[in-house]
């Protein structure tokens, strides 16, 4: 009689690409379940809840977390939960338009000068180099002025003060792949370039564009604050995670510690899980590493 | 009008700093449909930067001269020196298709070999509606399976990926095909059912031109064989004729190197691109060579043609 094999895991080098043991499978769930809870909660509390989140109660201002309250009360009274709901309502829109205006413009840009070479190139580059040159909150907040100050304004402002980022990474990435036989081959397909940047260029790059978008996401929820810092963005009463941590600051000398917290781990949890979750998706949008998951 | 290509003294040359390489040297050639047309030589012969001055595809520091003209279709196109985007329209995978070397590498690798081949399908026939079907029976004239359209070009081996680059290679119908050495690299088995894939497309009326190193397969697919030494063809005929009765000493060295020949090797080294000696280019490894080899011997206008002054 034959013994039936013994199978046993390919010893593999640090080096190489990551083993199964390190897929980002075991952040999927608790990201998916963390985001799914915070973006629930932004778009449906406040259509079933009938609080008014601007309620002053200077009679219960500055208490800690309570059963009524249960991350504390603001300096005004007001109940930070609930504003932090309606704080993520805005921030979580902001970073994720402003990251995705960034994204597209920066590909535009960056694919452009990458595939096309030669004077457009050199052209796009130096605008690059340009917008580079001044600083970002410098620019977003004469774009913010020029536009009138708004929600809109902010989130068009980050989104084109961010771009530069994303249309370095894609030209050069352009510019690699652009060496690469199957473009040639493309080509002698009959594609036009048009075809070939859009079916055989953009798919490569585009888990590199994701990283880029993502790593905007919290980086605009911050930018969003710092503009309406300077009275730029939302007026200070309204609620962003930004605005809410801003002014949660003053309380801190004073001990109230649970104002910045429920804002603060409301972003740290909303920027991991994004994080988390566009880790997963990059690994799905690489057919190789995605052949060596085991899911 | 008369469909062939017809090469009427092809040459390249690239400008480097200090030193001009002369890559392809007067090269005439005629390729027509139905015949199968093998370019035989050692590596750096030239023969590679022949197929991509043909396809459109020379560096910057490249300079062409004579001509390249496909007929049929309209006027006679010169391919060197037709604007990128009339090739790109009217040529590339329309009339002339390419094989490549490595097909997994001209795969795109983040997309199926059915969604390129799709792709493919639709930019060569827009007007057609069951592009799936299409592919698929492109793929089964290539040999594939459905399923085997489903993978990425990684999980593809390599007999498979060189029948999806056939397969891409035929969308457009082109009725000659550039195979730029594509039994590199595959063993027996798949170079036997690629050379009955260039004769199938033979048969079909197509012509193919095999950039090729290897002898051995020239010798079972080609109709003609013309054998390039330092840029030039010194010899060109019928294939058996060129094989079995090489005239050039250069030629007769190749066959006589096959394993089931003498299997000796050619003495010396080619000569450097850069530095070619004034007359025969083959003279300082050539046994008879004589003073009249000082001069460049041209290649007779024949049938079974020869560029030598002491024939074998």
């Amino acid at each position: 009689m034959v013994d039936s094999p013994v199978w046993r895991p390919v010893p593999r080098s640090r080096v190489a690409a990551a083993s199964t043991a390190r897929s980002p499978r075991r952040r999927l769930i608790p990201a998916a379940v963390v985001l799914g809870v915070l973006v629930t909660a932004a778009l449906v509390v406040p259509l079933v809840v009938d609080l008014n989140q601007q309620y002053v109660d200077l009679a219960s201002a500055n208490r800690p977390p309570s059963a009524a309250h249960p991350f504390g009360t603001d300096e005004l009274g007001r109940d930070v939960l609930l504003r932090c709901v309606y704080a993520l309502r805005v921030s979580l829109g902001v970073g994720l338009f402003a990251a995705l205006i960034s994204s597209v413009v920066g590909t535009a840009v960056g694919a452009l000068a990458g595939a096309v070479g030669g004077w457009p190139d050199r052209v796009l580059m130096r605008l690059v180099d340009t917008v580079a040159s001044v600083p970002h909150l410098l620019l977003g907040i004469v774009i913010v002025a020029v536009l009138r100050p708004s929600l809109t304004a902010v989130v068009i402002s980050i989104g084109l003060t961010h771009w530069l980022t994303s249309a370095r990474i894609v030209r050069s990435e352009v510019l690699s792949l652009r060496g690469r036989p199957f473009v040639d081959a493309a080509v002698v397909g009959g594609s036009s370039r048009a075809r070939v940047l859009v079916r055989h260029l953009l798919p490569n790059i585009a888990p590199q564009v994701l990283l880029a978008t993502t790593l905007m996401i919290p980086h605009a929820v911050w930018h969003e604050t710092a503009l309406s810092f300077l009275g730029l963005g939302l007026p200070p009463h309204a609620a962003s995670i930004g605005n809410m941590i801003n002014d949660a600051q003053r309380s801190l000398l004073s001990g109230g510690w649970w104002m910045s917290l429920a804002p603060g781990v409301v972003l740290i949890a909303a920027t991991l899980s994004v994080a988390g979750l566009s880790g997963v998706w990059r690994d799905r949008l690489n057919p190789r590493r995605r052949s060596e998951l085991t899911w | 009008m008369v469909t062939e290509l017809v090469l009427d003294h092809l040459s390249v040359r690239f400008s480097l700093p200090g030193a001009t390489v002369a890559a392809v040297n007067d090269v005439s050639l005629r390729v027509r449909p139905g015949e199968c047309v093998a370019l035989v030589g050692e590596s750096g012969c030239g023969k590679t930067v022949l197929a991509n001055a043909l396809l459109g595809f020379l560096p910057g520091n490249a300079q062409t001269s004579g001509t390249a003209a496909l007929t049929g279709d309209g006027p006679p196109l010169d391919l060197l020196t037709a604007p990128d985007a009339v090739l790109a329209a009217t040529v590339r995978g329309r009339r002339i298709g390419l094989i490549p070397q490595s097909p997994a590498s001209h795969l795109t690798p983040v997309r199926t070999a059915r969604a390129q081949l799709e792709e493919a399908v639709r930019v060569h026939h827009p007007e057609g509606t069951a592009t799936r079907d299409h592919a698929h029976r492109l793929a089964a004239r290539a040999g594939l399976v459905p399923d085997d359209l489903d993978r990425y070009p990684h999980e593809l081996s390599g007999g498979m990926a060189q029948r999806v680059a056939n397969a891409l290679a035929l969308v457009g119908d082109p009725w000659l095909l550039i195979a730029d050495e594509p039994t590199t690299g595959l063993d027996r088995h798949l170079v036997d059912g690629l050379i009955g894939e260039f004769r199938r497309m033979v048969a079909d009326g197509r012509a193919v031109l095999l950039i090729t190193h290897d002898l051995a397969a020239a010798q079972r697919v080609a109709d003609r064989i013309a054998v390039m030494y330092a840029g030039r063809v010194v010899e060109a005929g019928p294939a058996d004729r060129v094989l079995d009765a090489p005239r050039h000493p250069y030629s007769a060295g190749l066959v006589n190197a096959l394993p089931d020949r003498a299997f000796t090797p050619i003495p010396g080294l080619p000569p450097l691109l850069t530095d070619l000696p004034p007359g025969c280019a083959f003279a300082p490894r050539c046994d008879r060579a004589a003073p009249v080899c000082a001069a460049r011997p041209a290649l007779a206008d024949d049938r079974h043609a020869v560029a030598c002054h002491l024939p074998c």
